[in-house]
């Protein structure tokens, strides 16, 4: 990455993302921790777009940020105390434990692999690419992902009936 | 899924509550499960104040009670006053009830009708549009009564003014005028797919439950009961005058705002009959000022705008009255709201409130 | 094209940005052009859509007043031309009441997220040739992503309320917002289809180079993309938000002062960035087969997106609210299969169109009235299949009676 806007672009983004991403987990208020989740999910975005990947980036805003935080965002407001201060529990010893673990396993094995810039190319534009992926070379999964997708929304409907 | 209800409050202060009506509800999700209503925000024991005036000192209580359809009130009271007193209208005295009244009715449905579309949303277009012929009547008020809302207008024994000789000419323009005004907000309201679906079969009051809970006026109407008191128990001259009474068969509200609007044009009907047959002669006979209507009681009613307005006066003989109270249609037709809104979402339940036109001025007095 | 390069010939606004870019250029860093060009963008955007909202804020009172049969503001300058300063004015100086119990920060900051969806969307729009700020190539997906954080921000507001309307009103409005998104999108993608281009200049572009708009090939397209992103604005009919005759101001009902003029306001760009939208993509963009040689072609732009929220505005005064799970069933049951034939039919014949190689005189017409007559039958006959225009939704009339003590309950007329 050699140019500065790009440079600036990515501390940016990154300081915002795993800024948020920090408060999700510290927060006490689970509305602020949700609201934290999609601020990362936005800085994730721009992280995608400093990769030139473009579709993927909007996708990202459109998936995470305005579909799955609604989800959440219903979720929370099922639970019973969402408001109030519940961060005190017996598991967070071991929690620390668990999480300092795989934290240290995920710095290790980063440190030790030999990165590689990849060769930068022309810009491209990948919506063509990624359709045309889908529906000629990965179409089975594609389908398997709809039909899953039909499933949930029936399981939900089903939940609610009210008979 | 386990859910819980919870209450919501709806008014007294409300912008749609027509007045400080006061409607709790009980949801459950979206649906209605217990609607219970509070009224008294605007209790001003007008009827205990009324025991301590004369008979001619009350006529301006009466305006007050619902104060949008201020002529029907005074119709209903002198009315009473003058069975107990045994005192006979005049001719043109009865004549100019009968057009007051009916220009009331014009004046209250409208009023009415542009209401219930403001609670479906219709964002005071249609309000805006009936407006402009309740200005018209209201003129016609001020230049006979003096007042546009609170009018005042009836005596114990007639009007109190003859009409001016600018009244005739106006009052047939507006005349003139209506049906086609009548034409056009049947064409923009009557089939318009968002007003049937947000009214259709809803707030629903079966024949046997509106006979049970006395409603009257277009919400006994409403729900395929023929029945005004026009015509069952005529008063004034209304026995001399042709006209027909609307009645809608499912109770819903879409049928209460049919009937409301063909009673705009039965109105137009009855007026240009009374002032085509207007006779000559003195408008009112002379009363005393403190009239003592001989012991007794009465109970007259009308078929008010807003259903059977009655007046139950029990006189001893004094100049006041002894007891003197109010059958107020829109307190009675309030009665079976529970059963009409359980079953409903809160939206449908304003909808439904508003159809049924109250005022809360009556409902509490 | 009779476009000239100099720095005056405004028909092309970046000419005089360009000159001035470059004289920054010569006299400056070389970064600075880069930043300043974005900045003058976004300043740009900006100075465009807060007159604006102020002028069509006194239109659209005006205009209302006169379907209202009556003047609309009269007081505040000839023609109350002020109402809207005025407005603004008090709006500042009311006491901007926070109750005890709210959510501190969300509740601070919703009024000023709303802004976001509405000012960003602006930034894909192509005002004319060449005249836009980010051409980005997924534009019109960029448009239905910053769109769908609306929903995020409006249950922002209404949560952080403490207040039991505002929720309902929130949680109305987040329902309905992520349902209208489907035909929205669809119904983006149905122009899409045919142009093979994601990003909005080439859309116009394409429109430009076929001499025709998108509107006559897409008509159901434009329609339901009308209705879903009216939704999307909580645009009367479909304004169950704010409802102010149920819920009192639904999940805005908390916000006092110029809280409640950012959401006002708020709502008032989106509109604009709906109208821009519809101008771009199905009325033509700044081209006008021909006209825009002559007048500017922001200036056709605008008159389009003018007219677009000219009918906004018309749709507001005249119909009554529909209740929200009847927008429900009309977008799941109704909308949303009309959006999904509509892009099969599109596609089938943008197929049948390449790998035939026919010349595009002859099949676009063709297109034009097989969409349309498609457009027409498929609303009618799916509407009749659902059950609408049935005689239960036949306007009636109450039956008229003579004599007193008939009971008609139950009886069909």
């Amino acid at each position: 990455m050699d140019d500065t806007g790009a440079v600036v672009a990515f501390w940016i983004l990154t300081v915002m993302t795993l800024g948020a991403a920090l408060m999700v987990v510290i927060v006490r208020n689970l509305l602020h921790a949700v609201l934290s989740l999609i601020l990362s999910f936005i800085g994730v975005a721009g992280l995608y777009i400093t990769l030139s990947a473009d579709f993927v980036a909007v996708t990202q805003v459109l998936i995470y940020a305005g579909a799955i935080s609604v989800l959440i965002l219903f979720a929370m407001m099922l639970t019973p105390r969402a408001a109030r201060d519940n961060a005190e529990t017996f598991l967070q010893g071991p929690a620390l434990v668990l999480a300092g673990m795989t934290a240290a396993t995920i710095a290790g094995v980063a440190a030790a692999t030999d990165w590689s810039e990849a060769s930068r190319g022309p810009f491209t534009e990948t919506a063509q690419a990624i359709g045309e992926a889908l529906l000629n070379r990965y179409v089975l999964p594609f389908e398997i992902a709809s039909v899953l997708l039909l499933a949930a929304m029936v399981g939900a409907i089903v939940l609610v009936r009210e008979d | 899924m386990k859910t819980e209800p919870f209450v919501v409050n709806v008014g007294p202060q409300h912008p749609s509550t027509h007045g400080v009506f006061r409607l709790r509800v009980t949801l459950d999700g979206e649906r209605i499960v217990d609607a219970d209503m509070i009224v008294g925000y605007l209790h001003r024991s007008m009827e205990k104040l009324a025991e301590s005036r004369t008979y001619t000192q009350n006529i301006p209580f009466t305006d007050r009670v619902d104060y949008l359809a201020a002529m029907a009130n005074n119709l209903a009271y002198c009315m009473a006053v003058e069975k107990l007193a045994g005192i006979e209208v005049p001719p043109r005295g009865q004549f100019l009830r009968v057009i007051m009244a009916e220009l009331q009715r014009l004046a209250n449905h409208a009023m009415a009708i542009g209401a219930f579309l403001n609670d479906c949303g219709a964002f005071y277009t249609p309000f805006q549009w009936m407006f402009r012929e309740r200005e018209h009547i209201l003129d016609l008020f001020e230049m006979a009564g003096g007042a546009r809302l609170t009018v005042n207008y009836m005596r114990i024994g007639g009007v109190s003014y003859d009409i001016p000789p600018e009244f005739m000419p106006a009052a047939q323009a507006l005349l003139k005028e209506m049906p086609q005004r009548i034409s056009e907000y049947e064409a923009l309201l009557m089939e318009n797919e968002i007003l049937i679906a947000r009214t259709r079969n809803i707030g629903v009051l079966p024949a046997d439950l509106a006979i049970a809970s006395s409603v009257s006026g277009p919400v006994l109407r409403g729900s395929g009961v023929a029945w005004d008191i026009r015509k069952a128990d005529p008063y004034c001259v209304y026995d001399q005058l042709d006209f027909d009474i609307p009645v809608g068969t499912r109770g819903d509200c879409y049928d209460r705002f049919l009937v409301r609007m063909e009673e705009l044009r039965q109105s137009v009907h009855i007026l240009e009959q009374a002032l085509d047959m207007l006779p000559g002669g003195p408008a009112s006979v002379p009363v005393p000022l403190a009239l003592r209507p001989p012991p007794g009681e009465v109970y007259a009613r009308i078929e008010a705008p807003k259903g059977e307005l009655g007046f139950y006066v029990v006189s001893d003989g004094s100049p006041h009255p002894y007891r003197w109270h109010i059958r107020a249609p829109s307190f009675i037709n309030l009665t079976p709201l529970k059963d009409m809104v359980v079953g409903l979402t809160l939206a449908d339940a304003i909808i439904t409130l508003g159809s049924i036109d109250i005022t809360l001025g009556e409902v509490d007095r | 094209m009779l476009f000239l390069a100099e720095w005056w010939d405004l028909r092309d606004l970046g000419n005089p940005v360009g000159k001035f870019l470059e004289v920054l250029s010569d006299h400056g860093p070389g970064w600075l052009p880069y930043v300043a060009s974005g900045i003058i963008g976004c300043v740009a955007i900006v100075l465009f859509l807060v007159p604006s909202q102020m002028v069509i804020v006194w239109a659209e009172r005006r205009l209302i007043g006169r379907i209202q049969a009556r003047l609309g503001p009269n007081r505040t300058g000839p023609w109350g031309i002020f109402q809207t300063i005025a407005d603004t004015i008090k709006l500042l100086a009311k006491e901007a009441i926070t109750t005890r119990h709210v959510d501190r920060w969300v509740f601070w900051l919703a009024p000023i997220f709303i802004f976001v969806p509405g000012i960003t969307v602006f930034a894909v729009l192509p005002f004319g040739e060449g005249m836009v700020l980010a051409d980005l190539n997924v534009g019109v997906l960029f448009l239905a992503a910053v769109g769908s954080i609306n929903a995020i921000i409006v249950f922002m507001a209404g949560w952080s309320s403490n207040n039991k309307y505002a929720l309902l009103g929130a949680m109305r409005e987040v329902s309905m917002l992520i349902s209208y998104e489907i035909p929205q999108v669809l119904t983006l993608l149905g122009a899409v289809v045919f142009t093979n281009t994601m990003s909005l200049s080439g859309v116009v572009q394409w429109q430009d180079h076929y001499n025709t708009w998108l509107v006559f090939l897409q008509p159901l397209a434009l329609v339901i993309y009308l209705i879903s992103a009216g939704v999307e604005i909580n645009r009367s009919p479909t304004d169950i938000a704010e409802a102010e005759s149920e819920i009192v101001a639904g999940y805005h009902t908390e916000y006092s002062g110029i809280k409640f003029g950012f959401f006002y306001a708020g709502e008032y760009f989106a509109g604009f960035a709906i109208a821009a939208v519809v101008a771009s993509l199905y009325l033509g963009g700044w081209t006008f087969w021909g006209l825009e040689e002559w007048v500017p072609g922001w200036l056709i732009f605008l008159g389009k997106l003018y007219l677009v929220f000219w009918l906004f505005i018309w749709l507001r005064g005249t119909l009554p609210r529909l209740r929200a799970d009847q927008l429900m069933a009309f977008t799941w049951k109704f909308l949303l299969p009309l959006t999904l034939v509509n892009l099969f039919v599109g596609g089938l014949e943008v197929l049948i169109w390449q790998e035939n190689d026919l010349s595009a005189g002859l099949v676009l017409p063709v297109f034009a009235i097989i969409n349309l007559a498609l457009a027409v039958g498929l609303t009618v006959a799916w509407a009749r299949f659902l059950g609408h225009g049935g005689p239960d939704s036949r306007p009636r009339r109450a039956l008229l009676m003579k004599e007193v003590g008939a009971i008609v309950y139950g009886q069909e007329p």
